[in-house]
């Protein structure tokens, strides 16, 4: 488990990028219904950071191009992303936000890599 | 300043390459579109988050366009990446952001860089820094106005004075509620013509009876040939005979009730330099807004304003916009028909102003201290 930060330094409606090395970044989003997810932060079709993106329906577009990302499972919808983000677990325990990440392999865009899974 | 000839009836007007020598066009963009306050847009125009319109003011094209929290922004068009232009179209709706076409660096609808690709890898790119360059604005009668001086001159001082020197104070033209107002009927006019002729046609009235007939008819002392502008406070009266500023005298639309009983069955007319045209009737207002874009052509963008209860239950306006729709058109006409002349060697030093029209000489006077002294020759 990683400690993120207390759920109050997130408001609702925003999101975090947070550096956990070696693994890739994470984004971490608190959305207007109150609830929070964490996915890789990296869209899976070109370098850009999904905690600049913008959420609506429980899903994250990329602020470059409009795939987007369904913040429960990772799941993407239409190109130009063809796979999807890996999704990690959440909990907020005393009024703090922890991610246990995912074991399984990031997909991450031509060129971009991280640490352990260079 | 203003030369005087033999015959002191008549002052000189501005020599012909004034009007046709593209480097005196862009000394003017440079020193009077760029450093005075610019109508853009109606209000309106832009009424939800991500509505925007592209304008020219002066050398460059801006988006305005308004915000999440509702304010207008106004910001030049070009990308900090590479330069490419970011709207190509002249008016749209975008979702969340300004994004540009070329490597898509990402704006929000604030001005900030949002995200661009591999941004993640330049933690050192300021996203206000690279943000699109953002320029003050106002609004005022329900526009809005951008000013693309480093240091704007006071709003006060320029766009309120000159409705101030004309009327004669602020009140009289709060009593028309200009900014509660509803669009009735928007014209774009694509004129063959440079600016200046175009604000020196609107500021004489000595052409009236001979162009305008129907005008003419509805405010009888046109045809004395002084206009409204010649005077401080003075509203041209209409006709006895005339019900309303309509086509044929007919009737109006419902007078806007703040509208004072001096101002009543009265037309008043004003410059707000640079570029724009205020005309006041009771039961209306009508806003030209132009945009030079050449020293041969100026694109004038023209509101018939009216009470939002008559454009809400869909009223005939017609009669009423087409008084004034066919006065733009005649007077743009005689615009196009002069730029023609303004390259000849017979106006090369210039034309004259008779007396009803010497107050242009002011006009000009302005121009040339804003902008220095045309060469004769072009």
């Amino acid at each position: 488990m990683i400690e993120i930060c207390p759920l109050a330094d997130l408001p609702a409606g925003e999101a975090k990028r947070v550096l956990v090395p070696p693994h890739p970044p994470i984004a971490v989003f608190h959305t207007e219904d109150g609830a929070v997810y964490a996915l890789d932060d990296t869209c899976t079709h070109q370098d850009a950071s999904l905690a600049d993106g913008w959420v609506e329906d429980c899903r994250v577009e990329c602020p470059l191009h409009a795939s987007t990302f369904d913040l429960r499972t990772g799941g993407v919808d239409q190109p130009p992303a063809k796979v999807g983000v890996r999704a990690h677990a959440v909990t907020v325990q005393d009024g703090t936000i922890y991610v246990e990440l995912s074991d399984e392999t990031p997909n991450l865009p031509p060129g971009v890599s991280y640490g352990a899974s260079a | 300043m203003t030369d005087t000839v033999a015959t002191p009836s008549l002052i000189k007007t501005l020599p012909g390459a004034a009007y046709t020598d593209p480097a005196y066009f862009t000394a003017e963009q440079a020193a009077i579109f760029e450093t005075m306050w610019f109508c853009v847009v109606r209000s309106a125009d832009i009424p939800d988050p991500g509505s925007y319109r592209t304008v020219q003011v002066g050398r460059e094209s801006l988006i305005i366009s308004r915000a999440r929290d509702k304010s207008v922004k106004a910001f030049l068009n070009v990308c900090k990446h590479r330069g490419a232009r970011l709207c190509t179209d002249e008016q749209g709706q975008v979702q969340r952001s300004f994004q540009c076409p070329y490597h898509a660096w990402t704006y929000g609808l604030d001005g900030k860089l949002i995200a661009a690709p591999n941004l993640t890898k330049m933690p050192d790119i300021d996203r206000v820094e690279f943000g699109l360059t953002s320029l003050p604005v106002r609004e005022w009668l329900g526009y809005v106005w951008v000013c693309l001086a480093d240091e704007p001159p006071s709003f006060e001082d320029s766009v309120q004075q000159d409705i101030v020197d004309r009327l004669g104070d602020l009140d009289s033209i709060s009593h028309y509620d200009v900014a509660d107002l509803a669009l009735g009927k928007r014209i774009v006019y694509d004129v063959a013509a440079n600016w200046k002729l175009i604000i020196e046609n609107f500021m004489e009235c000595y052409h009236c009876a001979t162009i305008h007939p129907e005008l003419t008819e509805v405010l009888p002392e046109f045809a004395d040939g002084y206009a409204a502008q010649y005077f401080v406070g003075h509203g041209a009266e209409f006709g006895p005979d005339v019900k309303g500023f309509t086509v044929d005298g007919s009737e109006g639309l419902d007078k806007i009730p703040t509208v004072a009983d001096d101002q009543d069955r009265r037309y008043y007319a004003i410059t707000v330099r640079p570029q724009v045209f205020v005309n006041l009737v009771p039961d209306h207002v009508i806003i030209h807004r132009m945009f030079p874009l050449a020293a041969d052509r100026t694109v004038v963008e023209c509101d018939w304003l009216y009470l939002p209860s008559v454009v809400e239950a869909g009223k005939d306006v017609t009669a009423s916009v087409e008084l004034f729709h066919r006065v733009n058109s005649q007077d743009f006409d005689a615009c196009e028909r002069t730029q023609l002349g303004m390259s000849s060697r017979s106006y090369r030093e210039g034309g004259v102003l008779v007396p009803s029209e010497h107050h242009i000489g002011a006009f000009h006077d302005w121009v040339t201290s804003m902008v220095g002294t045309p060469r004769q020759e072009a």
